[in-house]
């Protein structure tokens, strides 16, 4: 909570169930590395949580590049899942991340129900601060669970597209951890609110939308595909209005809280998914524009509640419905 | 550092045909400017074009605190950044990325394709001549580009240099790799006689320019056993080593394939760790 001279105090604390964030700004995973890289421009400490790149069970080299093509206010990626692996990351990164003075949040990829659960059970085990330093952050805060990649062949988004097998994967994470489960939904669905039906009936806490659009580009001059992977997965300001569609039918269809992703840019955008439904909003492809957009969006945020009177970032959350 | 620049210049240079512009921003950038670094700016406040520009670094001036940027329009991005004005202020990511290694002696090749050469503009400044001898490789499409690209800069500068045109229009016809490896060619014969290496000047090399001929620059450079840096270029999103979209691929030391961020990583890799055509 901050005060004002002129004004009241806004509560910026996000509940999401018994995940607790100082302030409703995410970064969104696969935007924010491992949380070093854009420390000089926006401190991890002023997030309410950050959100690191996928991690699956082996290292990964990710696609062939080119892995970018640029689109009117939107980016299609095919990354891959490049990284490090399970064991690489516990070792090296883990260690620094549960450094930082905000919530981690660890997003897990995987190819087998079998990956999923080891990665859970092998992740517990660090779940817990080991020492003093740490228990400010207090190692990993939550696991994002990942069914919804666009970007490999098998796994990802095959889990995420399919509401049985997308209660499975959900459910083989909860049996193995104890911390918060943030089920990640993909948008490439006829029905968004039936993937938020089962993925709550496999006992995630938490649902996070939307992951990227699948989408292609391709180079006229060449006649070929711009990304070398063919296919990607769109982000950016583009598809704002099907995320905010998307979040506005999932708080419908279920009970649980929502963090809100997807084109988000300005304060603006922010507060439109709040008022969709979501108690939370992660920014993604915003931070390579404006490495401050978390920080701006924040205190728009705040301003926008401080000069409606309201009490708490939290009373926005669904205005939009009824 | 995430800045604001000012636009002290801003306009055509050359052939309107070869739509080669040069920036000068004057701010914080050039205080810590190593040459083979960049920028990455953004050239509107819209969100058409997403994302910011990656531009090298083609002149720094400490005292000035002014950095140039030669850059050439080919998309709606680099459009919009030639209509900027002097006196306006860019938003301006940088300098990011690791630079070149600056040679104190023996002689320094330089080899660059077409705007490639920008980079290497920087990199020539910081060298201390007469200590380091330099020879600037440079291939281009033809005269009119070379003469917009910066000829008349070299000659200036006093560089001793070959030039090479695609269609023969200026220099020798062919690719800059036929001048550069004759050279080689004939530092080696001048040597042949001395048995001591360790009385030959040692030779370094730096090289910017498209894959192709980073390739080949590479292929010469390791038969002859010179040390070789490349500056490579990728598309580039977040510009800060995040989002992982700029990668290059290289072999570790335990023979394992992996990648590296040219943006952060990089851009300026030992060629020798490079493996061209990956192909994964």
């Amino acid at each position: 909570m901050q005060e004002y001279s002129n004004g009241h105090q806004v509560d910026l604390t996000t509940r999401l169930g018994t995940l607790v964030l100082r302030n409703p700004v995410i970064t969104a995973s696969g935007t924010y590395g491992f949380g070093e890289e854009y420390a000089a421009y926006c401190s991890p400490s002023s997030l309410g949580a950050i959100t690191v790149k996928g991690i699956t069970p082996l290292p990964r080299l990710g696609n062939p590049v080119p892995r970018l093509a640029e689109t009117p206010a939107g980016l299609l990626n095919s990354v891959g899942l490049e990284n490090p692996g399970l064991e690489e990351f516990i070792n090296s990164y883990l260690p620094k991340l549960a450094q930082l003075d905000t919530a981690v949040i660890v997003n897990i990829s995987g190819f087998s129900l079998e990956d999923y659960s080891l990665m859970a059970s092998a992740l517990e085990e660090h779940s817990r601060p080991k020492n003093r330093d740490q228990a400010r952050s207090g190692g990993i805060a939550a696991l994002e669970v990942n069914i919804s990649c666009p970007n490999i062949k098998h796994g990802g988004m095959a889990f995420g597209t399919n509401p049985k097998s997308a209660e499975a994967v959900v459910q083989a994470v909860k049996r193995n951890t104890t911390l918060p489960v943030i089920a990640k939904l993909s948008p490439n669905v006829t029905d968004i609110a039936e993937m938020a039906k089962a993925v709550s009936s496999g006992g995630a806490d938490i649902i996070s939308l939307i992951n990227t659009l699948l989408g292609m580009s391709i180079d006229i001059r060449t006649q070929k595909p711009v990304l070398a992977n063919k296919m990607g997965g769109l982000s950016g300001p583009a598809i704002r209005p099907v995320a905010v569609r998307m979040v506005y039918q999932v708080y419908e269809a279920v009970e649980l809280p929502l963090i809100g992703m997807g084109g988000i840019a300005t304060w603006e955008d922010a507060v439109e998914f709040m008022l969709a439904g979501a108690s939370a909003v992660s920014i993604g492809t915003a931070n390579f524009v404006n490495p401050m957009a978390p920080l701006e969006i924040l205190k728009g945020l705040e301003d926008y509640c401080r000069q409606r009177g309201y009490h708490s970032v939290q009373e926005i959350v669904g205005l939009a419905h009824g | 550092m995430y800045l604001n620049e000012k636009v002290v210049e801003n306009r055509l240079v050359g052939h309107p045909g070869q739509a080669i512009y040069k920036m000068v921003l004057k701010g914080q950038a050039a205080q810590t400017a190593q040459p083979g670094q960049f920028v990455h700016i953004r050239v509107a406040e819209s969100f058409d074009p997403l994302l910011r520009r990656p531009l090298s670094i083609a002149g720094i001036n400490r005292e000035r605190e002014e950095i140039t940027i030669y850059y050439r329009v080919a998309g709606k991005g680099t459009r919009l950044l030639s209509q900027i004005r002097a006196n306006e202020y860019l938003s301006v990511l940088g300098p990011l990325g690791t630079g070149f290694t600056i040679p104190r002696d023996g002689e320094f090749l330089l080899i660059a394709g077409g705007i490639g050469v920008f980079p290497i503009y920087s990199l020539m400044e910081a060298v201390a001549q007469p200590q380091v001898k330099i020879k600037l490789f440079w291939g281009g499409e033809n005269k009119e580009f070379l003469e917009s690209a910066g000829l008349k800069h070299l000659q200036d500068l006093g560089i001793d240099y070959e030039i090479t045109t695609l269609d023969g229009s200026l220099g020798q016809q062919g690719l800059v790799t036929d001048p550069f490896r004759k050279y080689l060619a004939e530092v080696s014969n001048s040597f042949a006689g001395v048995k001591d290496k360790t009385k030959t000047p040692p030779l370094w090399a730096a090289a910017c320019g498209p894959p192709g001929m980073l390739k080949a620059v590479t292929e010469i450079c390791l038969e002859n056993g010179i040390p070789l840096e490349v500056s490579l270029e990728e598309r580039m999103a977040c510009g800060v080593g995040a989002c992982l979209g700029c990668v290059c691929t290289v072999r570790d030391a335990a023979g394992n394939l992996r990648r590296k961020r040219a943006c952060k990583d990089g851009p300026v890799f030992e060629a020798k760790e490079v493996v061209w055509d990956a192909g994964v």
